[in-house]
């Protein structure tokens, strides 16, 4: 059963070089209890995805312009302000990539989780203290009655991360967002961290949305993943076989462009090189008729420049946005 | 000074440290360093990538502005092809300056905003009076063709390119005055992976080419297996590890290269590693620990790691570790924990 369904979402912002399509009607499901990635490059509308979800378009200079996303039933884009921010932080929450810019730095830890409780479960500061307890030691924070009292600043990136881990789940959310969530941090901090989402996973039951633009980081953790492009999804799989058998030309060169660390990157003593996808991304402030991927494809034809690909399903749950699917499984063969 | 040597490493460190002092109580007297690089030796050849990988504070980007000679070591040798430049005044370097260059990680914020790109590329032709007029003009429409920028872009700022561009860019004006060394920090990190691709692949053409030797510097792994010859693991200022890339991915020797490698998300959901997952943050470099810096983190430890420094030493050909644990010649058998 989903617990969020997007439909056809269209988020645009409006700037003075014109209407930026940032999300130009992308559909999708969450299960629940399931970890979706959205994976992508800068500039492909994942982030921008994600902060519709929650609502969080700053009104002056976009909006969500179309589709719907239904959250156990109820169409987010059409409740109030006051209605999204009960959802906000309790049955939806987020974690974002800078830990530091996200948390108060005049309040202490213990202070900025409670805050959360209060608000939304309406308990006593004391009982929400003792919850913030709770969930300091549920992120593994060693210490957790001291660190309650410390600020933002006293804490390292990793636990500041941990930190806004225990604010977003300290309400029993449905559904946690995280935004390119080990980004910041350094690659042990990142490992210690994403095994941390995974055992917690586990306990809470919440869907997760993990944002990303880290391969490595959609296969360790996420069971579905939408690789999206120039605003569009242009494929969606179970985790397996996208890594197996990427459709669209998008993916497959996505996949061969990154170096690999558990693959020998040399033939013969002569480094390899790395697969290049050629051209650039497109500008979206002009309206693209046909596939936004094209003028880099290799596989495309005038049909593909002209007419909006249709989503293709080669196995169950694996679809991709491609005329050719056929021409570039056989070239995969 | 030593003459020219052509048989010299194009880089070498000797012995390099650099603290930056820590001024505190109520008289701002010195209270202690941070020991930011604590005696780094190391060497790169002609048409040689040496990798330095590391996480936050080891000490990696603080090496390179020594080398670049942006900041003074507190100690220590730098020498440029046999010739040691490590305390030549900025007049007396000057003749050596064009040896060495570098490609940041931001080339936007290295770059003069009111120049064209053209300018931003031609500009250091001028300065070592390598050209001038037409034939400057016409060496730059060389670069930029060389790092696959149309020459009618000579005439745009440098806002109104790319992020891969501004990096082609950066990359041209390195390369713009025949350097031997190019120093490059992070050069890709900024990068989305499509343009990262032909960024690596641009700079390992590059080298082919000219017999550049790169002192590559970053945290990325995977990009590091991609594009160095050997690859140095720094922790805490000290490199604990220094091996040609084969043998340290496939047969890491320090505690802390294993962790680093089996700490990278790799994008195969299949193998779900067992993961050796370090426990604890990267101490602070104010403050490192006793004995092997690594010592808190690290799941072999055994007492005297906290005692004893370890030095780095040759356990098999071209590889060092700095591990009490890793004697000389000892087979490279998994360590075993202490309880």
């Amino acid at each position: 059963m989903s617990i969020l369904q997007v439909r056809d979402l269209k988020t645009h912002f409006f700037t003075q070089d014109g209407v930026v399509r940032a999300v130009d009607g992308v559909s999708f499901e969450v299960g629940l209890g399931e970890t979706v990635a959205v994976v992508g490059e800068s500039g492909c509308g994942k982030s921008v995805t994600a902060l519709s979800i929650l609502r969080l378009i700053p009104k002056e200079t976009g909006r969500i312009v179309g589709g719907e996303i239904l959250f156990n039933g109820r169409d987010l884009t059409k409740l109030s302000e006051e209605e999204m921010r009960s959802i906000r932080g309790h049955e939806i929450s987020m974690i974002f990539q800078e830990p530091m810019t996200s948390l108060n730095p005049v309040l202490t830890i213990g202070t900025q989780i409670a805050e959360n409780v209060v608000r939304h479960k309406g308990v006593s500061w004391e009982e929400a203290r003792r919850r913030a307890k709770e969930m300091l030691e549920l992120v593994r924070i060693a210490d957790p009655e001291r660190r309650l009292d410390e600020y933002p600043h006293q804490l390292s990136g990793g636990m500041r991360q941990r930190v806004m881990i225990a604010i977003a789940l300290s309400c029993d959310p449905k559904i946690l967002i995280a935004d390119e969530p080990t980004t910041a941090l350094d690659v042990t901090i990142q490992a210690q961290i994403l095994d941390l989402m995974i055992e917690l996973k586990k306990k809470i039951n919440a869907a997760i949305i993990m944002i990303t633009h880290d391969l490595g980081v959609v296969a360790e953790t996420a069971q579905r993943v939408i690789v999206m492009y120039a605003g569009r999804k242009v494929e969606e799989a179970p985790i397996e076989d996208l890594f197996d058998n990427p459709m669209h030309p998008y993916t497959r060169g996505l996949m061969a462009a990154i170096p690999r660390l558990d693959i020998e990157a040399e033939v013969g003593g002569r480094r390899t090189r790395l697969h290049e996808i050629p051209g650039m991304v497109p500008v979206l402030t002009k309206p693209i008729p046909g596939c936004a991927f094209a003028p880099r494809c290799a596989f495309a034809t005038d049909r593909c420049r002209t007419q909006a690909p249709p989503y293709v399903e080669s196995t169950p749950g694996h679809v991709a946005a491609c005329w050719e699917v056929d021409r570039v499984r056989e070239m995969a063969a | 000074m030593n003459p020219q040597n052509s048989d010299a490493p194009s880089l070498e460190v000797e012995n390099l440290v650099k603290h930056f002092p820590i001024f505190g109580g109520l008289l701002r007297r010195q209270v202690g360093s941070v020991k930011a690089v604590d005696g780094v030796t190391l060497s790169v050849r002609r048409g040689e990538t040496l990798g330095i990988v590391g996480e936050s504070g080891c000490g990696k980007s603080t090496l390179g502005k020594m080398v670049l000679k942006l900041i003074e070591p507190t100690s220590g040798t730098i020498r440029l092809a046999g010739v040691d430049i490590t305390h030549l005044s900025p007049r007396e370097m000057w003749p050596h300056r064009r040896r060495i260059q570098t490609v940041f990680q931001d080339p936007y914020s290295s770059m003069n905003p009111r120049l064209t790109a053209g300018s931003i590329v031609g500009e250091p032709l001028e300065n070592f009076g390598i050209a001038r007029g037409s034939e400057k003009e016409e060496r730059v429409a060389q670069l930029f063709q060389r790092v696959g920028l149309r020459p009618e872009n000579m005439r745009k700022y440098a806002h109104e390119f790319s992020g891969g561009q501004r990096q082609r860019l950066g990359i041209a004006k390195a390369l713009a005055v025949n350097p031997d060394v190019i120093v490059a920090d992070e050069p890709v990190s900024a990068l989305d992976v499509s343009v990262q691709a032909q960024v690596l692949n641009l700079l390992i053409d590059l080298q082919e080419e000219h017999k550049l030797a790169y002192l590559f510097i970053s945290h990325d792994l995977a990009v590091m297996r991609h594009i160095s010859h050997r690859i140095a693991v720094m922790y805490l200022g000290r490199v604990v590890e220094l091996a040609d890339k084969r043998r340290l991915f496939t047969m890491p020797l320090h505690p802390y290269t294993e962790a680093l490698l089996a700490a990278a998300p790799l994008p195969n959901p299949k193998k779900k590693r067992e993961r050796l997952i370090i426990q604890g943050d990267v101490p602070s470099p104010a403050k490192p620990p006793s004995g092997c810096h690594f010592h808190p983190r690290c799941p072999f430890a055994i007492p005297a790691c906290r005692e004893v420094v370890p030095t780095l030493q040759e356990v098999s050909p071209g590889h060092h570790v700095a591990c009490i644990r890793r004697p000389p010649e000892s087979e490279p058998v998994p360590l075993t924990k202490t309880i």
